[in-house]
């Protein structure tokens, strides 16, 4: 008798704690009373940079290029970058549709380093067409720096095997799976213990701009395809 | 490729110098740039309103008329531009198409005309934009549909042709009951005897008053026994006819047996013949009884005659995830309830809620607020709980519902649209396959001079998938051989193939004189691909590639055969004898 008594009793105490508690709950839901100060918004971050390249004539002063092919240029950069201006990740999907069996992304990483000299993290006009303009209408001495500043990710004016390793590994997932002969682990490392062999002559382990220089001038082969692309534009 | 990114290739080729200095293998020989066609612009006169673009814009798209030399057609050599006597407003988009690769379909045209001017401008509609892709494919199936929804009413409003067998005669009368006075007359008829048997079946079991010599008021079913089972009669009799007549006129019996329609027909008339077959058992007559209600599967036989039915039934058949959703939820929430207050009710004397399924009945009826008032708590806890449930069953029960329902729409619309697009998937990569052919000539062999340099930097060649799956088994294949004969015997086989594969590939280059460097690396590699032949069955990843690769491939290959040591001088004459053999022919490749 006297348990039944307690039992009721012990459910109305508990029929009573859970309706004040379900009525919080009910008001916290109306938003009439907030327990925590997380309201966060999101913030559309409107990110429209517009870019401006300089005149036409300067253009032509600092490049190589004629005016009508600086027109041609930037006619085509600024159909496929109507903002001006060429991010990351821009670039490294237009840099995948040349390549579309391998992976071109991390040799567009750090090819668009290497075009943005002033490493604010986005290619301008102006970038695009200094670089153009070096690898196309430069002299070999200027090429053969570009390539190595490509090489050269950290930019400390050595190259590492480490820093060779990660360009060729680059250059090989480009080629993608189905190649022939079959892709191994140990190529791209092959590769660059052959190209440490040819450019490293005191055998320091780095490669420097002038052993690499020398080197490229003294191989007849880069010689002659540092000409190929003359006539592309 | 997007033809825009035409504009990126000099880069891409440019940016190739930086494989260069990594190459150790000279690069082909890029494709000579045939003399570009003056760049100037284009003046379009399309009924008076004048399109000025580039040459060059045009010529982005060789396939189509204003790309080709189609246009000198339309050449106009009084005022020096290309006339073209065509709307204006959807030439526009047309234009847009060559200036930025995409075309778009304006929702205010009419589908047939803008189809026409890509029909005249040599586009193919396939390759519009995705933005736009679903709107013209829904516009242009919609009018398909119009248009076929007139054909057929002109069709049956015609006089139906002579040579149509009885069969097909009948099929038609009973499947469109407009398209003669006979088929009309007996689809009238059906309806009216569904009619009337299902309103026997009703008023049936209305008490019909007392008869003198019983006290209990008897249904009308039993008073006039005979006049029903004489309607009933004459109905089923008109069914089973019509059911016969349809069955043997469908032109596919199996696939009429297993529709739905034929389903309730034989399940409206079965429970008569039943009754027919067993009147005296008593001990079935309670099954027969049961087997009565079938009859009411009558009703659905209307499905035949109105659309709409047939429309609900299918929306019902679609939504039932939902409908499931629905049902769990409350199924989860009753039994909550239910769980709560009967031990909420435990204490109480007399309580109705004797156990949780029967508490079962209470919830459902406060939760969907129905409240009958047979089962009441009458604790104070009770109460409260009840009328939580309550609350709550209008917000579990009222508020999903609409959302439930408008989820319903747009999930239908949805996977109807998921399924278009499959369908269309397939039409749309044909159709942008056959545009991504498209990018001009010299863009293609400029990208393909491109690609041939990345090969030259890696060593290494493009395959296409099947000769990748091939050589993986290939190498497979080589790796059960065992024997040294049969692996030689294979070898120059394996080697002929690839050199020949590499000779048909490499014909089209002539390269510039490497012929010292690969003679003098003849003698290098003798070692290598000695060690490389008898070391076959050890390892066989390198074999492959070590015996087809380039003649001219330097040092990297001494360094690498190093370490494999193995070697019989037996067995390298006859190797380095095939191997010169294989060379010769790689020479002569060149």
């Amino acid at each position: 008798m006297l348990s039944a008594i307690w039992e009721t009793e012990g459910l109305q105490t508990v029929g009573i704690v859970v309706l004040v508690f379900a009525s919080i709950k009910l008001l916290h839901l109306l938003g009439l009373i907030s327990f925590s100060e997380d309201s966060v918004e999101d913030e559309l971050e409107l990110s429209t940079v517009r870019h401006r390249p300089e005149g036409l004539e300067q253009l032509e002063a600092q490049t190589s290029f004629s005016r009508k092919e600086l027109q041609i240029l930037y006619r085509g950069f600024k159909n496929e970058c109507p903002s001006g201006v060429v991010n990351e990740e821009t670039f490294k999907d237009i840099y995948a549709q040349f390549f579309p069996q391998g992976d071109a992304s991390t040799y567009a990483h750090f090819l668009f380093n290497a075009f943005d000299t002033d490493h604010n993290g986005s290619v301008s006009f102006e970038d695009f067409v200094m670089g153009l303009s070096i690898l196309l209408r430069g002299t070999i001495q200027e090429k053969l720096n570009w390539a190595f500043n490509l090489y050269d990710i950290n930019k400390d004016g050595y190259i590492t095997k480490e820093e060779m390793l990660d360009i060729m590994k680059a250059i090989y997932d480009m080629m993608g799976k189905c190649t022939y002969p079959v892709l191994r682990e140990e190529t791209p490392r092959q590769h660059v213990e052959v190209f440490f062999q040819k450019m490293d002559k005191n055998k320091d382990g780095v490669v420097t701009i002038d052993e690499f220089i020398d080197c490229c001038q003294n191989d007849e082969n880069i010689m002659r395809s540092m000409h190929l692309f003359e006539n592309v534009l | 490729m997007a033809a825009g990114v035409a504009a990126w290739l000099p880069f891409a080729r440019a940016a190739a110098i930086g494989w260069m200095p990594v190459a150790s293998t000279p690069m082909p020989i890029p494709p000579q740039e045939k003399t570009k066609g003056k760049d100037g612009l284009i003046i379009l006169n399309v009924s008076g309103t004048k399109f000025q673009t580039w040459r060059t814009t045009l010529e982005r798209y060789p396939d189509t008329l204003l790309g080709s030399t189609e246009r000198d057609f339309f050449f106009h050599e009084e005022t020096n531009e290309y006339f073209f006597d065509r709307d204006p407003d959807i030439f526009r988009h047309i234009l847009n198409f060559f200036r930025t690769g995409k075309l778009h379909y304006p929702r205010q045209e009419c589908i047939a005309a803008y189809d026409e001017e890509l029909a005249f401008f040599g586009i193919i509609p396939e390759i519009i934009g995705d933005c736009c892709y679903e709107e013209y494919k829904d516009r242009r199936r919609e009018n398909a549909e119009r248009l076929q929804d007139d054909e057929e009413m002109d069709m049956s409003n015609d006089a139906p042709p002579v040579n149509l067998t009885y069969r097909e005669f009948l099929w038609r009368a009973f499947e469109n009951p407009h398209t003669s006075t006979l088929a009309l007359v007996f689809y009238y008829v059906t309806g009216f005897f569904i009619a009337i048997s299902v309103m026997a079946n009703v008023v049936e079991t209305v008490p019909c008053g007392v008869l003198p010599n019983r006290s209990k008021e008897m249904s009308c079913g039993d008073r006039y026994a005979l006049a029903f089972f004489c309607l009933d009669t004459a109905c089923v009799m008109i069914f089973t006819v019509e059911y016969l007549l349809r069955l043997i006129a469908a032109p596919s019996r199996y696939k009429f047996m297993k529709s739905v329609m034929s389903v309730i027909d034989v399940v409206a008339i079965m429970p008569y013949y039943i009754g027919l077959v067993m009147t005296d058992n008593d001990q079935v007559s309670g099954a027969f009884v049961t087997l009565r209600v079938f009859r009411v599967f009558r009703i659905f036989k209307f499905s035949r005659h109105s659309a709409g039915l047939r429309i609900l039934g299918y929306t019902l058949k679609s939504c039932a995830s939902e409908l499931g959703f629905l049902l769990f939820s409350l199924t989860m929430a009753i039994i909550i309830f239910a769980t709560v207050m009967f031990y909420a009710e435990k204490g109480s004397t007399a309580s109705k809620f004797t156990s949780i399924p029967a508490a079962f009945w209470y919830t459902i009826v406060t939760m969907t607020t129905l409240g009958y008032g047979d089962m009441v708590p009458k604790t104070i806890v009770g109460k409260v709980f009840g009328s939580i449930c309550s609350l709550s069953g209008v917000l579990v029960i009222a508020l999903p519902v609409p959302v439930i329902v408008s989820n319903f729409s747009r999930i239908y619309h949805q996977s109807q649209r998921a399924e278009k697009r499959r369908a269309q998937r397939a039409s749309k990569e044909a159709g942008r396959a056959l545009v991504a052919k498209a990018p001009s000539p010299p863009f293609e062999s400029q990208h393909n001079h491109l690609l041939h340099c990345l090969e030259k930097t890696t060593n290494h060649e493009f395959v296409d998938e099947q000769t990748f799956q091939a050589n993986c088994m290939e190498i497979s294949v080589m790796n059960k051989s065992g024997s040294r004969a049969s692996s030689l015997s294979s070898s120059p086989h394996g080697l002929s193939s690839c050199c020949s594969r590499r000779h048909r590939k490499k014909s089209s280059f002539s390269l510039p004189s490497t012929n010292n460097q690969e003679l003098s690396t003849i003698q290098i590699r003798e070692r290598p691909v000695a060690n490389s032949r008898s070391s076959l069955n050890a390892k066989l990843d390198e074999t492959v590639p070590l015996k087809c690769d380039k003649p001219y491939i330097t040092p990297s290959m001494v360094s690498l055969s190093a370490p494999v040591v193995t070697s019989s001088d037996g067995h390298g004459s006859i190797t380095t004898a095939a191997y010169s053999q294989s060379n010769i022919v790689r020479v002569s490749a060149l």
